[in-house]
């Protein structure tokens, strides 16, 4: 008799999904990937790994796992690192979870996550000094008065007219943005961009998407620099916990 | 020195397999099981605190601060303020005109690349063939004030989808 064996999860998907064979998971040594099913849903699974840790292989690997069932259906990726006791108790919880879990699905069907970062770009540097009242009150006092403090003053001021001037823009992209999305989410606190959001997005709608990104990019180069990163498995569309 | 240099980055774009850019998503957003267990992540949250884009030390004041005196308001409008910042990190205008042009933009983006490296560096760490490569890559991105030679090295953001699939083993 053996010890039930802790499973890691990937994902939930429903149990009509399609899951190729062939796929392996986390870990030094990969364990092949299955999947277990519990009413209409289905987690996405492998043997956990012995010793298991945010290692580029193996966040590559969930990431990868997640993109590639999302092309057969909707997916509602775990976040990095779910290991469960043994698989009885995946069971469990999809089946206590199932209505909610077949609701999220539901509306990440075919669609997509991307991912917007906002960051301040120097390019701007030049109208800035221009506009910017106080950094040219700065600038001029910094001409009278050279010195250690007022040029710290000055490139203060600057840091904060260049992040004030992005966060402006970002607003604004956003709001263009949540008109082609079907929602939108916060993401997490990136220190350095001022705004970090991610959308769901229906397929067809990547293009347009793309589009106003470039745009709004080309025409804002002096104000905001843009991050677009996707598509990605919906990680922010999964609705919390189950 | 092309201005298509500016036009052709005015949004990356990340396709599919970049990690680093959404490394975020990954680690706090995604389902959560709540009786589950979730691996412990030591490392991950030191990076995102040490995490800096450029625009957040004296360093950078600094130089804004001497961007902006370079700057001939009357007569410089034609300037980009790349090359402005340029001549100031390569030391006194001595690096060649092309790579000036792109430098601050790419002081900026090294800045954020920054938050990859860290991340990079603390996800990778034990694993030994690929610490070599980060290690490298975590020095490249702290020296902030980057010479000629820097600029000059191309940078791992520039490089296609596949390049980030070669840099797993």
């Amino acid at each position: 008799m053996t010890a039930p064996r802790s499973v890691y999860v990937y994902g939930v998907v429903r149990a009509s999904h399609t899951v190729s064979p062939g796929h392996t998971g986390v870990g030094e040594r990969p364990a092949p990937v299955r999947t277990l099913r519990a009413g209409a849903l289905a987690a996405v699974i492998s043997d956990a790994p012995a010793r298991l840790r945010a290692k580029r292989r193996d966040l590559l690997a969930h990431q990868d796992l997640a993109l590639t069932l999302g092309k057969d259906g909707p997916v509602l990726p775990t976040r990095f690192g779910m290991v469960a006791p043994d698989e009885e108790s995946v069971r469990q919880q999809l089946l206590s979870a199932q209505h909610d879990c077949l609701a999220a699905l539901e509306r990440v069907d075919g669609r997509v996550e991307m991912n917007l970062k906002a960051m301040p770009t120097e390019t701007g540097l030049g109208s800035l000094v221009r506009e910017d009242p106080e950094v040219s009150r700065l600038r001029s006092a910094a001409r009278r008065a050279p010195g250690y403090e007022a040029s710290v003053r000055l490139g203060e001021a600057v840091a904060r007219g260049l992040e004030r001037r992005a966060a402006a823009a970002a607003a604004t992209v956003l709001a263009e943005l949540s008109a082609v999305a079907d929602a939108e989410v916060r993401g997490p606190e990136v220190e350095g961009c001022v705004l970090n959001v991610s959308f769901l997005l229906h397929r067809r709608e990547e293009r347009r998407f793309h589009g106003v990104v470039e745009r709004f990019a080309t025409g804002h180069r002096d104000r905001v620099e843009l991050l677009l990163t996707g598509p990605l498995p919906c990680y922010s569309f999964t609705e919390g916990r189950i | 020195m092309p201005t298509g240099t500016y036009t052709e980055e005015v949004v990356r774009i990340q396709r599919t397999g970049t990690l680093y850019d959404c490394l975020e998503l990954i680690l706090d957003r995604g389902m959560v099981i709540d009786v589950f267990i979730r691996v412990s992540l030591v490392g991950i949250e030191i990076l995102k605190i040490d995490a800096r884009i450029v625009v957040a030390s004296v360093d950078t004041y600094l130089r804004f601060a001497e961007a902006c005196n370079r700057m001939d308001l009357e007569f410089d409008r034609s300037k980009t303020v790349p090359e402005l910042l340029g001549g100031v990190a390569g030391g006194g205008g001595s690096p060649a005109g092309q790579m000036a042009a792109g430098l601050g933009k790419k002081k900026a983006k090294k800045a954020v690349a920054g938050v990859g490296e860290k991340v990079k560096r603390a996800v990778g760490a034990g694993d030994d063939d690929e610490e070599e490569e980060e290690e490298q890559e975590a020095r490249e991105g702290r020296s902030r004030r980057g010479t000629a030679s820097t600029a000059a090295r191309p940078r791992r953001r520039s490089a296609p989808p596949s390049g980030s699939a070669s840099e797993e083993d």
